[in-house]
């Protein structure tokens, strides 16, 4: 019994800084694990354990994917064994791309009952790719699930559902985006950084998936994102009180209130 | 140019038909959910409605298949669907499916010589990029309300299969009412500059006296579970454009701004006179929230 753990390893945009033609300079950033991957990661660590499935991370990108460091800090968060696809052609691959070569991965990898993946991604945000994911590979999806229980093939997925929840009944494969309140992720300690070092890695060549099934779009420009100008009117006063009142004064002269 | 509607269980589908009739041509809708969704769909303003009689009880996700076979058969240019979460993954579907780019936070869409043109944001909205595709494209957006305008239009029905596998144990329902903020007027955003669960009671009493909701950053929502979800702004959460944006004690990191950047005036208050909302704000207090909250309410009250 497998359990993938689909994550993203990527910069987060808050630490970019964007030109006045709007080409973002990634230099001062670093990569991490996306920001609400672990939540999948956790979730999958103790389901794998309750019903003895193998727990594989697979994830997919530019070089920095399979970076020494990089495979470390998934491998330390419980996998059994990962597998990355990195390649030059794969840096900022679109949503669709991600999402077709996952389930290509996935399907390679073989006898996979479940995949996890967090809630968005830190970069784009869309979330789309899990049901990319599931919709390559036919199989059904959920997304903002905050528990698990029972094992694949008999699974019970808890889900945020209109305010409320869901309990849903799943005894085929399925994909799922786990809510990013869902679990505590825990902190990699030593022991589990050093222990990372000696799991398997595969490295999946992307000359073994098929690339050809995308439409294409073509970039015409970049820009900054157009905002409306702002006054950047800083009220003070000697005290809170005094810097209240002159708030209200401002906003009332300025008919925001 | 023809375009595909997808909604799965909601007729609230105003702002997809606003972009596609943006690109003129023919618009079919692709419903699932109860028939009363069909109706409603048949009556916005789309060209035909195709629903499935099967898909009335099951869940949205359950129909994927589905309404990815039957877009693809329509073979529409653009395929447009809200970001509601269910929906999602119908849109995913038909991204997979038609092999298509999908995109989300789009700002203009436009036909151009038989081509779409079209600007999102990039990024979670640190820049913002403008496309030109022959299509087939997916773009998911904030979808809106339903619109009932028209006399209706025939509901055409295609039978379906239901994904097998998915048993729908129990609902438990909501135990709070949701809000929409995306109607509010004004709103009270609390970021981690608020200290303490207690603190909120005063953050309540302004946003009485200002007739403001109350809505939060995403650790607040996640992290600390002060607030429920529905009340968490951000690239994730809600967006909104209220008349008036109060930001109490954050500190402006982008996958917040985002949320709200449609508001009117945006007045922000912290601790941290570098903090990056400062440059984002009509007006600004460099303080505690701790202090200001209840001087604002002291102020507020006495006049």
């Amino acid at each position: 019994m497998k359990i993938v753990i689909a994550y993203k390893w990527a910069p987060n945009p808050q630490d970019a800084s964007v030109g006045a033609d709007g080409t973002v300079d990634w230099s001062r950033t670093k990569d991490a694990i996306s920001d609400y991957d672990p939540q999948a990661f956790e979730l999958g660590r103790v389901l794998a354990d309750a019903c003895g499935a193998e727990l594989i991370g697979l994830s997919l990108g530019g070089p920095n994917v399979a970076s020494p460091m990089a495979k470390k800090a998934a491998l330390a968060r419980g996998l059994d064994r990962l597998v990355t696809i990195a390649d030059d052609q794969l840096s900022w691959a679109t949503t669709t791309q991600t999402g077709l070569l996952l389930a290509q991965a996935i399907e390679q990898i073989g006898g996979v009952e479940l995949v996890l993946c967090g809630d968005s991604s830190v970069d784009t945000g869309a979330q789309l790719v899990p049901a990319v994911i599931a919709g390559a590979l036919g199989w059904p999806a959920f997304t903002d699930v905050t528990a698990l229980s029972g094992q694949p093939g008999e699974l019970l997925v808890q889900r945020v559902h209109a305010g409320g929840s869901q309990l849903i009944k799943l005894t085929v494969p399925a994909v799922l985006a786990v809510a990013a309140d869902a679990t505590k992720p825990r902190i990699p300690g030593m022991k589990d950084i050093l222990a990372a070092g000696k799991k398997p890695a595969e490295a999946l060549p992307l000359d073994q998936l098929d690339t050809t099934r995308l439409a294409t779009s073509r970039v015409l420009n970049t820009a900054r994102p157009q905002l409306r100008s702002r006054r950047q009117e800083m009220v003070a006063g000697p005290d809170a009180l005094a810097a209240a009142a002159a708030l209200l004064a401002r906003l009332r002269t300025e008919r925001v209130l | 140019m023809k375009t595909c509607i997808v909604a799965g269980g909601s007729a609230g589908i105003e702002n997809l038909l606003l972009a596609a009739r943006e690109l003129g041509g023919e618009c079919l809708a692709v419903v699932t959910g109860p028939r009363a969704v069909a109706e409603e769909i048949s009556r916005s303003g789309v060209d035909q409605v195709i629903w499935a009689p099967e898909s009335a009880d099951v869940l949205t996700e359950a129909c994927a298949g589905w309404v990815a076979e039957t877009v693809a058969e329509l073979a529409p240019t653009v395929v447009f669907g809200a970001t509601r979460a269910s929906e999602r993954v119908l849109l995913g579907a038909v991204a997979a499916r038609l092999g298509a780019p999908v995109f989300t936070m789009v700002s203009k869409i436009a036909a151009a010589d038989a081509e779409v043109h079209l600007t999102h944001a990039l990024f979670g909205g640190i820049a913002q990029q403008s496309v030109a595709t022959p299509g087939p494209v997916v773009v998911a957006m904030e979808a809106g309300a339903s619109c009932v305008a028209e006399t209706g239009v025939p509901i055409v029905e295609r039978p379906m299969t239901v994904m097998p596998g998915i048993t729908l144990v129990e609902t438990i329902p909501a135990s709070h009412t949701r809000v929409d903020l995306t109607k509010a007027q004004r709103i009270i955003a609390v970021g981690r500059g608020c200290k303490t669960r207690e603190q909120l009671a005063g953050i309540s009493e302004l946003a009485e006296l200002l007739d403001a909701e109350v809505a939060c950053s995403r650790p607040l929502a996640e992290g600390l579970d002060w607030f429920t979800h529905d009340r968490y702004i951000g690239v994730t959460g809600q967006h909104v454009a209220p008349e008036l944006y109060l930001a109490l004690g954050i500190s402006g990191q982008l996958q917040h701004v985002v949320g709200a950047r449609g508001a009117a005036s945006v007045v922000v208050v912290n601790t941290d006179a570098n903090a990056p909302y400062f440059a984002e704000c009509d007006f600004g207090v460099v303080g505690d929230l701790a202090e200001l909250v209840p001087a604002l309410v002291q102020t507020l009250r006495s006049s």
